[in-house]
């Protein structure tokens, strides 16, 4: 194990942390925590390169996960939001790097993050209308048409 | 003087590739920069979830045409990683090489487009020329001078042989020649330096908050290399230099991607030099069980970040990938306000975009449809016949 996986080990003691390999440390926290351990990242461990976000459907819930670099070791954050309410708050005011990842996944998850400046397309034509493509229960328009 | 604001793009002569830049303009300076991605999508993401891992393989080397292989790396890392699997040593060198002619044949063809960029087409020739036995190497070994198509999971599909490595070491003798006429050109040209120094200013703290990554991050004196950081493939045992400066501007990125090319001739050497004997392949099972796996390689143009879910059949449950230009986008737009319109062109080749890796799905608008349609080929291909039938055209 390097210094810095130990120091952040120790950092991030009493939360859900589990070490899955060398240099991958993966964290779950529920969504209302996702601020408060992110400015913890922020002030504490001098985390400021934020890779990706990505996003996944599990069903009944969206997951995010936010990938962080720190020393070659990822630090990887991990939240749910239900369909229901697709909603997370914004991490823009901490990490600004996320300004588009954010953009990202509200177009092809359509998980909204709240407080964020400038949600507009980023990958999708503007006029879409077809939904979320990412989600499992999505189906490209042809293949509705042939359904129907 | 009011601002104006001016569209670059899509389409247009000065871009390589299908971006929009909306920039604002206070006569010649840049005022402020809005860049918009996104025409090259092609939902890959989505599409891998309906393939399977071996089919897979082929379809991520095709999310870019330059760094092909770090995709595939990236790719084959994940479902060796959560199937458990290690793959023989000689695999990893292999490997290894390959990721290194790439990154030279890579930063070859960046050092033209940024000679083309500043108007010194000399220097783009030359450099195209230098590509080419980086090519000619690439398709000896593996058959192919783009998308090698080397990796299979669990090693590599063609082994390098004794008279591959005296024609790899023979190249990289001509090219060491080169890399070093480059980096006296790099460093004492006055057509480089009017155009490169202090122009696209970026600074090292604004790089570290918009997580810059590779050599854009380095040329800002960032000492991020993921092949040193968190070392991949046969990079533990390689020895070699991150290289970084601290000029913060367009030349900084030019001599970092020169000194580069010098370190990954070294490192080619060494593995020729090194290469161990043994297997190159070990047999891996078609379904890999449920997991997650992150891998992330430096890719020539920095940082390429791939996640891995997998449910235990032969399809990918969730695959993404995050490519170095949208990474360097948000500092691009920074370093771009400030100058003057005419460094446009060479600030956006400096971080060496790739917008292809960057990504629509096939969907294509016309007045008569729904937005958002989908169009068959034989659709549209009649519909072109009419677009150009109603102008008065024959098509």
């Amino acid at each position: 194990m390097t210094t810095t996986e130990e120091h952040i080990l120790e950092v991030l003691k009493g939360l859900p942390v589990e070490r899955k390999r060398n240099h991958r440390i993966f964290l779950t926290i529920p969504r209302e925590d996702l601020l408060k351990t992110l400015s913890i990242l922020s002030s504490e461990l001098a985390v400021q390169h934020l890779s990706t976000i990505t996003a996944r459907d599990k069903g009944n819930d969206l997951e995010i996960l936010y990938h962080f670099l720190l020393n070659g070791v990822v630090i990887t954050v991990k939240t749910t939001c239900p369909k229901t309410d697709p909603t997370i708050e914004s991490i823009v005011k901490i990490f600004p790097s996320a300004i588009l990842y954010e953009r990202e996944i509200h177009d092809i998850l359509g998980i909204v993050p709240t407080g964020h400046p400038d949600l507009r397309r980023l990958v999708l034509p503007d006029e879409w209308v077809g939904g979320y493509p990412l989600r499992k229960d999505w189906k490209q328009p042809a293949e509705q048409e042939a359904e129907e | 003087m009011a601002h104006v604001k001016l569209p670059i793009g899509p389409q247009h002569p000065a871009l390589k590739e299908p971006e929009n830049f909306t920039i604002t303009l206070d006569g010649e300076r840049v005022v402020d920069v809005d860049i918009r991605i996104g025409y090259t999508h092609r939902g890959i993401e989505k599409l891998m979830e309906t393939r399977t891992y071996t089919q897979n393989l082929y379809l991520v080397e095709r999310i870019c045409g330059i760094c092909s292989y770090a995709h595939v790396e990236n790719f084959t890392q994940n479902v060796e990683e959560i199937l458990g699997l290690q793959i023989p040593k000689r695999a990893e060198y292999i490997r290894t090489l390959f990721l290194e002619l790439e990154r030279l044949h890579s930063h070859f063809l960046w050092l033209g487009v940024a000679g083309h960029e500043i108007g010194f087409d000399t220097l783009f020739m030359y450099t195209w020329q230098d590509r080419e036995v980086v090519q000619d190497l690439l398709e000896m070994i593996s058959g192919n001078r783009v998308n090698y198509a080397m990796n299979a999971i669990g090693g590599v599909r063609r082994d390098v042989s004794q008279e591959h490595r005296k024609k790899v070491l023979e190249g990289m003798d001509y090219l060491e020649k080169r890399a070093e006429f480059y980096k006296n050109i790099a460093l004492n040209e006055k057509t480089i330096l009017a155009r490169a120094q202090n122009v696209g200013i970026l600074k090292p703290q604004v790089a570290l908050r918009l997580a810059a990554v590779g050599p854009t991050a380095r040329a800002s004196g960032i000492s991020v290399d993921i092949r040193k950081d968190d070392p991949y493939a046969s990079y533990l045992d390689t020895p070699f230099e991150v290289i970084t400066t601290d000029t913060n501007d367009v030349l900084g990125r030019v001599v970092v991607r020169v000194l580069e090319i010098v370190e990954s001739i070294k490192i080619i050497r060494y593995l020729m030099e090194h290469l161990p004997e043994g297997d190159i392949l070990k047999k891996a099972p078609r379904k890999v069980p449920e997991g997650e796996s992150i891998s992330h390689t430096e890719a020539p143009r920095g940082e390429d970040f791939h996640y891995l879910h997998s449910n235990g059949t032969e399809k990918p449950e969730r695959y993404k990938v995050r490519t170095p230009t949208l990474a360097n986008l948000p500092a691009t737009a920074e370093m771009l306000k400030g100058t003057y319109l005419a460094d446009v062109p060479i600030i956006v080749a400096a971080i060496d975009p790739c917008m292809g890796c960057m990504d629509r799905v096939l969907i294509l608008k016309n007045g008569q449809e729904k937005p958002g349609e989908l169009i068959s080929g034989e659709k549209l291909r009649r519909y072109g016949i009419k677009w150009y039938a109603e102008r008065g055209w024959d098509a």
